[in-house]
């Protein structure tokens, strides 16, 4: 695909956004308004923005990962904007917001090169680990930054500007660091981590000093899920690490052995902590929970067995009757609205980012641009995995947001700036 | 707004999205490696612009074929001049390949006798005694 080609996709996904606005607005009886055109206009703007700005700084950058972000954000915006239009108003700003990002992110990079990143690992370690430590902040100090505990996970952190207060989650952010980290400290020790030179009755393990920084990253996941109650963060973590080590090394051991870590504490935080507990009740039986516990899931249950096979359509069904439907469940909500079909659409969508994402870290020659496009890749995968997953009652839920289609600021920056980061990767690679 | 309608456009919307769908994909697959339909090897056309007997005769190759005076051959070429198996034409990805085969009477390109493999380009003549081929 050629850049007017990407140009020309950006258009026609960006008009998608507005038909599914005027559906919902048909649907309202209320009359088409002025948000068709805004928010025409504003996906123009935003993804067109970032289009210009791979032009000017990443010319030879894979075309192919904006068309299915666009789209996925088309139909998320078009749920989101059909359950809450004042949280949509609010998104088309972060959508802008986080576009701008992107953009400073390609400029940046672009006289620095991601070799930067590589350099300065231990300052971005240092960076994301103060960033997720951030909501543990008092709630009620003198100082304007402070940490916030919402639905029993302390994720928040609500920067408080006198006139307003500003509200984000720094782990979207985070999550991209430790990637960044993580790859670039496998880049420098590939070699001494993929030598198995032990044996353990038929499976080589490698010597136990190099399972060191896994048990850290375990560790350190752990600790999340007991300070900040965050499952999803702290999976998300743990499988995209063990992922990356595999990818790096190629050792199915690191796999197995992340699994049983994995599984190992999963069982413990099962015992230990009733917020996992509810999780798994809710997971296994929603429906002898309806009233408490499993009433999220049994309704996504709900919204996506009416949605049938090509739903009830946009602004005709009853997504607001999930829980968080524009947040966590709003897969739920396009598959009661767009029906089977258009929850395959989604995850066909997903898959090609995948595809492509995988694709730029195949062709990667150098070993850190090849890993770091395969972490944040496998990050994104796994992120998709788990919160659909979640819904479909295939694992248990955790709420983390559905990669550019959920409301949600600091999640939309965050994936904006994941998807600068892999367009540069393509750039550096495509020479 | 009636339902009919409303239901109507729901339909385009969704197929909207799964014509989109359908061309990144397209697009993408060829990145990945995968070619989403069977690609169709395009053949090459060879027109004979001077011959005695088959003049205007246009061929597509689309496969290796081989060109001779023999009956056996995948095309016979109708001129005194031509060895039984005279030359192979190869359709690669780079475009045609000519091979001679051990022609007694030459095979020329552009005016220019060849014995080893040569790429043909478009517009390129070849010429086996008076029959003059060109390729398009």
């Amino acid at each position: 695909m050629t850049r007017r080609a990407e140009a020309a996709t950006i258009v026609a996904a960006s008009g998608l956004a507005a038909f599914g606005v005027v559906l919902v607005n048909l649907a309202r009886e209320g009359g088409v308004d002025a948000q068709v055109g805004l928010t025409f206009l504003v996906f123009v703007i935003a993804f067109g923005g970032v289009h210009l700005a791979a032009r000017a700084w990443a010319p030879n950058a894979t075309s192919l990962l904006l068309p299915p972000v666009v789209a996925l954000t088309a139909i998320g915006f078009l749920e989101v904007y059909r359950l809450d239009s004042g949280r949509a108003g609010l998104q088309r700003w972060w959508l802008l917001i986080g576009a701008s990002l992107a953009a400073v992110t390609l400029a940046l990079l672009s006289t620095h090169t991601t070799s930067i990143l590589r350099r300065y690992r231990n300052l971005t370690l240092l960076i994301s680990v103060v960033l997720l430590l951030l909501p543990n902040l008092p709630s009620d100090w003198a100082v304007p930054l402070e940490g916030l505990e919402l639905n029993g996970s302390r994720l928040w952190v609500v920067f408080d500007l006198g006139f307003t207060e500003m509200r984000f989650q720094p782990a979207e952010l985070a999550k991209l660091g430790l990637v960044i980290f993580v790859a670039s400290y496998l880049a420098d020790h590939q070699r001494a981590l993929r030598e198995a030179h032990r044996r353990v009755g038929p499976i080589r393990v490698p010597e136990p000093r190099q399972l060191i920084p896994l048990l850290i990253a375990w560790g350190a996941s752990v600790l999340i899920l007991i300070w900040q109650r965050d499952l999803g963060a702290s999976l998300l973590l743990f499988a995209g690490f063990v992922l990356l080590l595999y990818a790096a090394t190629g050792a199915t051991g690191y796999l197995v052995a992340g699994w049983f870590l994995g599984v190992f504490a999963g069982v413990a935080s099962f015992l230990a902590f009733d917020h996992v507990q509810r999780r798994v009740v809710a997971w296994l039986a929603p429906f002898e929970h309806y009233q408490d516990e499993g009433f999220q899931i049994a309704q996504g249950i709900f919204a996506l067995g009416t949605g049938s096979l090509s739903g009830a359509g946009p602004g005709l069904g009853r997504p607001d009757l999930i829980p968080n439907a524009a947040t966590d469940f709003v897969f739920a909500a396009v598959g009661e609205e767009l029906g089977f079909a258009g929850t395959v659409a989604v995850i066909a969508l997903y898959a090609l980012v995948v595809a492509v994402g995988l694709g730029v870290a195949f062709r990667s020659r150098d070993t850190f641009r090849k890993l770091l496009a395969a972490g944040l890749t496998l990050v994104f995968a796994v992120q998709v995995l788990l919160i659909i997953g979640g819904i479909l009652r295939l694992v248990p839920l955790t709420g983390i947001t559905l990669p550019f289609m959920s409301y949600g600021g600091s999640a939309l920056v965050g994936n904006m700036i994941l998807l600068a980061l892999l367009m540069r990767i393509s750039h550096e690679e495509a020479v | 707004m009636p339902d009919v309608i409303l239901a109507l456009l729901r339909i385009i919307f969704l197929g909207l999205v799964y014509l989109f769908v359908w061309q990144v994909a397209r697009a993408i697959g060829s990145h990945v490696g995968i070619s989403v339909r069977r690609k169709r090897r395009e053949g090459t056309k060879v027109l004979f612009v001077r011959s005695e007997t088959q003049q205007g005769v246009e061929i597509e190759v689309s496969s290796a074929t081989v060109l001779g005076r023999s009956e056996e051959a995948d095309l016979v070429l109708e001129d005194p001049y031509a060895s039984d198996f005279h030359m192979r034409l190869v359709a690669q990805d780079s475009g045609l390949m000519l091979h001679d085969l051990g022609s007694t009477n030459g095979t020329y390109v552009n005016g220019r006798r060849v014995t080893a493999p040569t790429q043909l380009r478009r517009g390129d003549s070849i010429q086996v005694g008076k029959t003059v081929m060109e390729v398009r």
